[in-house]
């Protein structure tokens, strides 16, 4: 485990920007973030500038109807200055390039746009089913035209030796987790390949956005992924913060970051103990838990609400935390985590189930866009903090220190989110000591777009608004990191793992379904 | 699926059986209907040393057939209906349905073609606990009234600050 | 194991007597509002009802109806109207009939 501060590697922004607008027409600008227009022509030379530029990933894909569908497309630039990039490409007719063949990251994006809007890739890949169950009939209402026919679902070829067989697990699974409905395929023990079905859960949440003011929808949003209710309100926020030209003071962002790290924190106390009760070790699951519990109360005392609920509004922050309970009670909570991460780490038959177990590579987590521990246990130094404006703005002064491994696998993912505490914590007494406060700016009422992100405790969570005149929502985008991630995690259960591993590699993604099914 | 009036004192009879029969051992299965996750992360925790249910005779199962109580989060997402109709069924005579969080009680979605809003939609629902989320000390009072061994405090309570007009 | 026999004893007993006691934890859970009716007028209540993000609040006539149930305790109503509104203190909230979450609240301080 290293920690790394992040380095340029080639291939800045504004270079990017210049290229891509030479394609189109002169960028647009939303709080510190170029938009881009792209014909419909240059979309596929386009995508490859992009996605071969050194530092540069693709972190978004989604679509609107305004008159016409337009696709969009969010890249992270992660050299020199990070920030983020949006081209918009208007789609006249029923098709757009295949991209998923150049950027392998927009494939879950693809099949979601053909589900919602109807428009699919050129050359006739099969789609996935995605949000839309298969028994509905008519289904629920779409973002846009809807396709004309259902998708074709296509997975991993099941033959190993001729000998796999498939079997559907869930959506009713052990006590305590979330519905999911995952088509395990394997030869006995072995994990051959592992596809998952969200639709059962998904809850319509960016159509039931539209038409809401920005208050009512951070309302929904934290409720999209109550687990990242931080980060996915803070997105949002500043997404209608961009449209609308404004910033939040610096007392207020700070408020937020500190909300944010605590968020982190009880999310990593809690994937401990879940590691702890997927590889069968009862005590280190409870003490785990101890420290969980005791770091939500520390939430509760702070700001109100274990799980922080509430905190985030347009243009500030509703309550400051209560900077002397948090200093006096979060020491303590973080210590209980860090010491039994340390006899966990000491007990040889917790680390066997860890090491070499769910192993991802750095290029396959470049590959498929994948962000948040998962992706820098790998290697990649990806975070969402490190962007300058918006959610990156309260950490400019203080250097995040980028938590890295190298092995890819659990123990990797696990030792970076300790890392990870330990930096939470450290920000969070610099954040009280440069002050926080309950303070808003008001948002003016007008039409506009914006991106919006935060570092969620399992990754950049990204949103994207545009706002009519009246200030209501035409087209909210939401993007928890759990959406990005869950595409990692059929690789990383197909690496030579087992059954058994299974739990250990979901508790060592620590992510959500409702993050995925919003 | 509200009880009318002859539900109603059939439920009376039941709560007394239910008291009888679960007032010291109970197993519990829980079901996602569509939540955030912070609900479930609440459950989790009854297990855990702060709140232990064990020491109350409560249980997790992962098997409906041996449960007794059913504790549902969630607006009830309307593709989910066939698998929480399936739990239900496949839970043994007598059960009970605990409803919880502000989704399942219908304060966050209403009815659209998403979800149903509230899990009173699909399954008969015998106790209802508040809170977004409940903490795992209102799950713990919710379970003991649900078993008949906590008396529920809500008919008394006014919301009146101070008590009277 | 040696380690985590000796961290258990160190650790002690951190479970809560609930529900034979009560646990002081709870003195810092949110909680659902309380409403004073003479500081309630039916402007107010127009505010606050406009305000509640979810459905727990509504108006009928002169009374104010809170369905308990519905309620997030997310403390918007309490903002816009902090003389009329304080925290109930109450979370033990579970009912086996539904209709007795739903809470009339007269609405006693006039027009304004």
């Amino acid at each position: 485990m290293t920690a790394v501060e992040p380095h340029a590697a080639g291939g800045t922004r504004d270079q990017l920007v210049d290229t891509l607008a030479a394609l189109g027409s002169m960028p647009a600008e939303h709080g510190g973030v170029p938009a881009i227009r792209v014909p419909l022509e240059a979309l596929e030379q386009a995508t490859q500038t992009a996605v071969s530029t050194p530092g540069v990933r693709l972190a978004d894909m989604f679509a609107a109807d305004d008159d016409v569908t337009v696709l969009r497309l969010v890249w992270a630039c992660e050299a020199d200055e990070p920030g983020f990039i949006v081209t918009e490409t208007q789609i006249g007719g029923a098709e757009y390039p295949p991209l998923s063949g150049i950027a392998p990251a927009a494939f879950v994006e693809e099949c979601e746009i053909y589900e919602q809007f109807g428009i699919r890739p050129a050359g006739g890949k099969p789609l996935n089913r995605l949000m839309r169950p298969p028994h509905a009939g008519a289904g629920p209402p779409t973002l846009g035209h809807g396709p004309a026919q259902p998708p074709e679902e296509v997975h991993a070829p099941h033959a190993v030796g001729g000998q796999a067989f498939e079997f559907p697990f869930g959506p009713v699974r052990q006590a305590g987790v979330e519905s999911l409905y995952y088509g395990l395929v394997t030869s006995g023990e072995e994990v051959v390949d592992l596809y998952l079905f969200t639709w059962h859960k998904h809850r319509g949440v960016e159509w039931r956005l539209r038409g809401r003011t920005v208050p009512e929808a951070i309302f929904l949003a934290e409720r999209a992924e109550g687990l990242s209710a931080v980060a996915v309100g803070w997105a949002l926020a500043a997404a209608a913060e961009a449209a609308a030209g404004v910033t939040p003071p610096p007392a207020a962002a700070r408020t937020r970051a500190v909300a944010l790290e605590l968020e982190r924190l009880y999310n990593h106390a809690a994937a401990t103990a879940a590691l702890g009760q997927a590889t069968g070790l009862s005590v280190g699951q409870a003490a785990a838990e101890i420290a969980l519990e005791r770091l939500l109360r520390v939430n509760a005392a702070a700001f109100g609400h274990r799980y922080l609920f509430g905190v985030i509004e347009p243009g500030g922050v509703s309550r400051a935390p209560d900077a002397e309970v948090l200093r006096r009670e979060l020491p303590g909570a973080y210590d209980e985590l860090r010491r039994t991460a340390d006899a966990l780490l000491r007990t040889n038959s917790f680390v066997d189930r860890l090491e070499a177990c769910g192993i991802l590579t750095a290029e396959q987590a470049r590959r498929l866009g994948l962000v948040g521990p998962v992706a820098r246990a790998t290697g990649l130094a990806t975070d969402a903090r490190l962007a300058v404006a918006g959610a990156g703005a309260p950490y400019a002064g203080h250097g995040v220190n980028v938590v890295t491994a190298a092995s890819g696998d659990v123990l990797g993912r696990f030792q970076v989110m300790l890392g990870e505490a330990a930096e939470s914590v450290r920000l969070i007494t610099r954040f009280l000591n440069e002050g926080t406060a309950a303070e808003c700016v008001p948002l003016p009422v007008g039409a506009g777009t914006g991106l919006g992100w935060a570092e969620s405790p399992r990754g950049e969570a990204l949103a994207w608004v545009a706002l009519d005149a009246g200030g209501r929502i035409t087209r909210a985008r939401l993007r928890p990191g759990s959406a990005r991630n869950w595409r990692g995690f059929d690789d990383a259960c197909r690496s030579r793992n087992v059954f058994t591993d299974i739990p250990i590699i979901e508790a060592s993604f620590w992510l959500t379904v409702a993050g995925m099914a919003r | 699926m509200r009880p009318g009036p002859a539900e109603a004192v059939a439920a009376a009879g039941l709560r007394e059986q239910i008291a009888a029969q679960f007032g010291r051992s109970l197993h519990i299965r829980t079901l996602d209907t569509g939540s955030c996750a912070a609900c479930e992360q609440e459950i989790r925790l009854l297990a855990a040393p702060h709140y232990d249910l064990h020491r109350l005779g409560f249980f997790f199962t992962p098997a409906p057939r041996h449960a007794d109580l059913l504790l549902v989060t969630g607006p009830m997402v309307r593709a989910f209906e066939v698998a929480a109709r399936k739990t239900y069924e496949a839970m043994p005579r007598p059960k009970v349905v605990v409803a919880t969080g502000a989704c399942a009680l219908g304060g966050v979605y209403q009815s659209d073609p998403f979800v149903h809003g509230e899990v009173d939609a699909v399954l008969p629902v015998d106790v209802w606990i508040p809170g977004c989320p409940p903490s795992p000390l209102a799950l713990l009072q919710g379970l003991g009234v649900a078993v008949g061994r906590l008396a529920e405090k809500t008919p008394g309570l006014t919301f009146i600050d101070g008590g009277g007009a | 194991m040696p380690l985590w026999f000796a961290r258990g004893l160190r650790r002690g007993v951190v479970t809560t007597r609930y529900p034979a006691r009560s646990d002081p934890s709870a003195a810092s859970l949110p909680t659902p509002p309380a409403f004073r009716p003479r500081q309630l007028t039916l402007r107010t209540v127009d505010r606050m009802v406009a305000e509640c993000p979810g459905t727990a609040l509504s108006r009928v006539a002169e009374t104010l109806v809170f369905d308990v149930g519905a309620c997030t305790a997310c403390g918007r109503c309490a903002r816009v109207a902090p003389d009329a509104v304080a925290p109930s203190g109450e979370f033990e909230l579970a009912s086996t009939a539904r209709p007795a979450l739903i809470k009339l609240i007269p609405i006693r301080g006039g027009e304004r």
